[in-house]
């Protein structure tokens, strides 16, 4: 091959998303003829998850799928661009958002700017919390141990909950012995695979966030070693890839909860006009915090004030 | 007069090294402390901190990465000293040139990746992915300082290592190491 | 390019000369994959030490081990460690060995407040080896005992690697830790059996205590007790802040550092500069582990990038094996593994690859996932390369050769080897209590 890749993603070896990430690289070989190989690296072969950015900044690995959360410190526009909580659902009008509507140009900035590429983002399914006691209202949300970093802590804050900073494999037992009363889940798959119903038993109906946007980043270097069809092929495998994951991880997201409902997952009970205002306003509440933390954050949620308007 | 000099570095990077090598060992209680005041604020307060996860984490790689130095000099990094055990003074010093020109291959790589590191925090004001978010680039500059630490260590036992390969004598005064009490 | 397999083997002989020469292990490590990965990749492999420093260092699972480290160092120097020795030993009564087996006890009950291997040696290491070691015990019974209790921090619930793998194969966690609890009981039992025995056959090994030559009176008897109760409520109290949702597991090694300063206080032992050597002692003993584990890991880093783990996964498709040999194979693969890569890295690389291949062949997930658990307290432990190996060098005395240590650990690894061949023969001592527990 003339040019050998490696892309570096946060599931493990035969997962259901590790799978779509091996479908990817295979594209990627068979449309470049094998001009380019890639090597797929799945969680905790050779980069943290946290270091995904990183790496791919430095080239220590070529291509990366990472999940901006955990490098909020080092592109806080990433933040933005996942989709604050209260965000919209709607896949249509995330592409428009992203194609037409002025946020890929942004986006293309702020991570050219720490030279990386940004290809095709892809959607993924929607974030949820669980909870050991059942939520009826918002206001039960008061006082409650909530495992939820970032943007996501800050929105459960607003609605009076506490925030909890802890490790992923420390989750179970917690929420087992009760260290915190609930946990969310970067979707529902990660819900699953954590057993995290086996110890808490209630799903909150809202979600936190309706859909999340997650890129394919390029370091920038590798990239322009690439001729210009090669550049285009790699392009035209994550635009598929792009469709492959919203379609797969729907069906995955509607297989995860059926499976935990059979372990006796309940969902909280419809919420009432109220509690979906007040969980709308304590999302709207972050916009102005987040615009004012970076530059190409405020250019973003810019972009969203005009539209709300 | 050269070796006078020589002797001179050498014991200067000791001193050094031992004076950060024990002031970091204060942190111990404090990190014991912060995390205890986790729970507490959690459990009893209610109110969990947003600042204490990253503090701990901090003063845990403050405390791992400067005591490093330290460490060499008192000899207490982890070998596999059966074949070592077992040949002269002399022969041992011989090895030593190796691991610590090995040693210090890393040390080098770890320092000039960390003041990258560093310079990169700065420029794109790097912070912890937390809700906190406390800047990084004291930590970069820690593992700067504490892997040029570890160098300079190493560079000395090296010397030391070449001096008594060649003479067959110790270089350095007996009683630089173990000076604490080691119970 | 080079071949991952020649380039497995260059490593490999570069870790046996480098070791061989007395190097210190992690920086060794961290110069081998620098200097080879140099040669076959270049300089970009640099960039290997950035995000490895910050995935070892802003660990919060690592965490637990410089705050357990710490207790184990205030436990042994206020007094409070040999106090709960003692009147382990007064329970115990006048058996041969009672040191060790309260050794072994009180290693389990640290085991089930640790979810690493690591903070599980070490703490255990710093209490134990020395009141063995000042009564004369052999010092390889001696090193064996903690080695082998230490790490029964990963099969005594709460356990990090079942975590992972539970989640890396979506198995059930609650399964997993439950279907440990029986063989974690055979091995405690096992361990404590061969300490009986093996100082029955050399009473050498283990010498009594002198009887005193004034007996003791009922008032220091007394004294022994209270002092022992106190010292055991500080081990309930780590464990109930965990059960009763108090604080983590890595947090409760804090909650035992708190607990162990209020006793120095009531023992009437608590000086500041006592606080202060334990400190002194602890961050040394955290400084050398951690620069092992970022050495070592920045070399499995390497390693993986470079293809090991397609090395492993290609190995074992198609083997065209009868199932218990595939099964057994599995476990040497792992062994073998844990010559160069830590206890977390061997469950997230082999879960994944393997348990596929052993549920397709009709075994049990949980089941498969303790043996995995049960081979890596092993494959840490064998001789030339293993993390248990180096942590226990670590809190061990100065006389204490690497040597000794190799030798110490080799009846405890029999032993563990047993469990492991005998919960592979009767899948049910995994299965039974899980499906007992948690399907009525
Ligand atoms: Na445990
Ligand atoms: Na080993």
């Amino acid at each position: 091959a003339d040019h050998n890749w490696r892309f570096a993603n946060l599931y493990s070896r035969g997962s259901a998303f590790g799978a779509v990430y091996e479908s990817l690289a295979k594209n990627i070989e068979t449309m470049s003829n094998g001009r380019i190989k890639v090597q797929v690296l799945y969680a905790g072969e050779g980069v943290g998850s946290t270091g995904i950015f990183g790496a791919v900044k430095t080239g220590l690995v070529t291509m990366g799928a990472t999940f901006q959360s955990l490098n909020a410190g080092e592109l806080p526009a990433g933040l933005v661009e996942i989709g604050l909580p209260g965000g919209t659902s709607d896949a249509t009008e995330l592409t428009t958002l992203f194609n037409e509507k002025g946020w890929a140009p942004i986006l293309k900035r702020a991570y050219g700017e720490q030279g990386l590429v940004w290809l095709d983002p892809y959607i993924q399914p929607a974030v949820y919390v669980i909870t050991k006691k059942e939520i009826k209202s918002i206001d039960d949300f008061k006082g409650l141990k909530i495992r939820a970093p970032g943007a996501y802590g800050k929105f459960l804050r607003n609605l009076g909950a506490s925030p909890v900073s802890l490790a992923w494999g420390e989750i179970y037992t917690s929420l087992s012995t009760g260290v915190i009363d609930g946990s969310i889940g970067s979707n529902m798959i990660d819900h699953r695979d954590g057993n995290h119903v086996e110890v808490a038993k209630y799903m909150y109906k809202l979600p936190l966030a309706g859909a999340q946007v997650l890129p394919i980043i390029v370091n920038r270097n590798a990239w322009n070693k690439l001729t210009p069809d090669l550049q285009a092929i790699v392009q035209a495998a994550t635009t598929v890839h792009a469709q492959a994951q919203l379609t797969k991880s729907k069906l995955w997201e509607s297989e995860a909860v059926k499976e935990m409902q059979a372990k006796g997952l309940k969902w909280s009970p419809e919420p009432s006009a109220a509690d979906k205002a007040a969980w709308t306003a304590a999302g709207s509440k972050l916009w102005d915090e987040y615009a004012a933390a970076d530059k190409y954050s405020k250019e973003l949620i810019d972009v969203l004030r005009k539209e709300a308007n | 007069m050269i070796m006078t000099a020589i002797r001179r570095y050498c014991l200067s990077v000791h001193a050094v090294v031992a004076f950060i090598g024990k002031s970091v060992s204060y942190l111990m209680p404090i990190l014991a402390f912060v995390v205890a005041f986790e729970v507490f604020s959690r459990y009893i307060l209610n109110k969990p901190t947003i600042w204490a996860y990253d503090t701990s984490l901090f003063m845990f790689g403050y405390i791992a990465a400067l005591g490093g130095a330290y460490a060499q000099q008192q000899r207490a990094h982890i070998n596999v000293d059966i074949l070592y055990n077992k040949v002269s003074a002399r022969t041992k010093s011989i090895f030593n040139l190796f691991s610590f020109a090995l040693a210090m291959l890393f040390m080098v790589i770890v320092c000039k990746m960390s003041i990258g590191k560093f310079e990169e925090a700065l420029e794109f004001n790097y912070r912890r992915q937390s809700e906190w978010g406390p800047h990084v680039h004291h930590y970069w500059l820690m593992m700067t300082i504490a892997s040029g630490l570890l160098i300079l260590q190493l560079s000395s036992d090296w010397i030391e290592s070449i001096y008594h390969a060649i003479t067959g004598k110790p270089f350095l005064p007996d009683d630089i190491r173990h000076q604490e009490e080691n119970a | 390019m080079m071949s991952i397999e020649l380039l497995t083997g260059i490593l490999f002989v570069c870790i046996i000369v480098s070791f061989a020469l007395g190097a210190p292990v992690g920086m060794a490590l961290g110069g081998i994959a620098m200097g080879v990965g140099y040669i076959t990749w270049g300089d970009a492999l640099f960039n290997v030490i950035p995000t490895t420093l910050e995935a070892t260092h802003f660990s919060f699972i690592l965490l637990a081990i410089p705050l357990y480290i710490y207790m184990g160092q205030l436990l042994t120097r206020s007094g409070i460690g040999d106090a709960m020795f003692a009147a382990s030993q007064m329970l115990i009564g006048r058996v041969r060995g009672s040191l060790a087996i309260s050794v072994i006890v009180v290693c389990s009950m640290i085991g089930a407040m640790v979810g690493i291997i690591g903070a599980g040696i070490m703490t255990s290491g710093s209490i134990a080896l020395r009141p063995m070691l000042e009564r004369g015990y052999d010092k390889r019974l001696a090193l064996g005992v903690i080695m082998a209790g230490g790490g029964l921090g990963i099969l005594i619930p709460p356990s990090i690697p079942m975590i992972m793998f539970a989640s890396s194969t979506q198995n059930s966690v609650g399964r997993m830790f439950i279907g440990a609890l029986i063989p974690a009981l055979i091995t405690i039992v096992l361990l404590i059996a061969y300490v009986v025995i093996s100082c029955k056959l050399n009473p050498n090994r283990a010498p009594m205590d002198k009887i005193p030559e004034v007996q003791p009176t009922v008032k220091e008897k007394f004294m022994t007790a209270r002092d022992g109760l106190l010292s055991l409520m500080l081990i309930v109290a780590v464990l109930g802040s965990i059960i009763m949702g108090i604080a983590t597991p890595t947090e409760s090694g804090a909650i035992g550092v708190v607990g162990a300063i209020i006793l120095a206080i009531l023992f009437k032992r608590f000086k500041p500069r006592m606080v202060q050597k334990a400190g002194m002692q602890a961050a040394l003993l955290v400084s050398v582990a951690m620069w092992i584990i970022v050495g070592a890991s920045v070399f499995s880093n390497f390693h993986l990038l470079m293809g090991v783990q397609n090395m492993v996964a290609g190995f074992t498709q198609d083997l065209g094996l009868p199932p218990i040999m595939v099964i057994i194979l599995f476990q040497v693969i792992m062994l073998l593994l844990g010559f160069i890569i830590d206890e977390f890295i061997i469950v997230l690389m082999c879960a994944p690859i393997f348990t596929p291949i052993a549920v397709s062949l009709g075994y049990d997930p949980i089941w498969f996932g303790i043996l995995m658990i049960l081979n890596i307290e092993i494959a840490v432990q064998t001789p030339p390369y293993g993390f248990a190996l180096f942590y226990l060098k670590g809190i061990a005395p100065p006389g204490i050769t690497m040597l000794d240590i190799y030798k110490s650990i080799l009846p405890f690894v029999l032993l563990k080897l047993c469990v492991l061949i005998v919960v592979m023969m009767f899948p049910e001592l995994v299965t039974w209590l899980p499906n007992y527990i948690m399907d009525s």
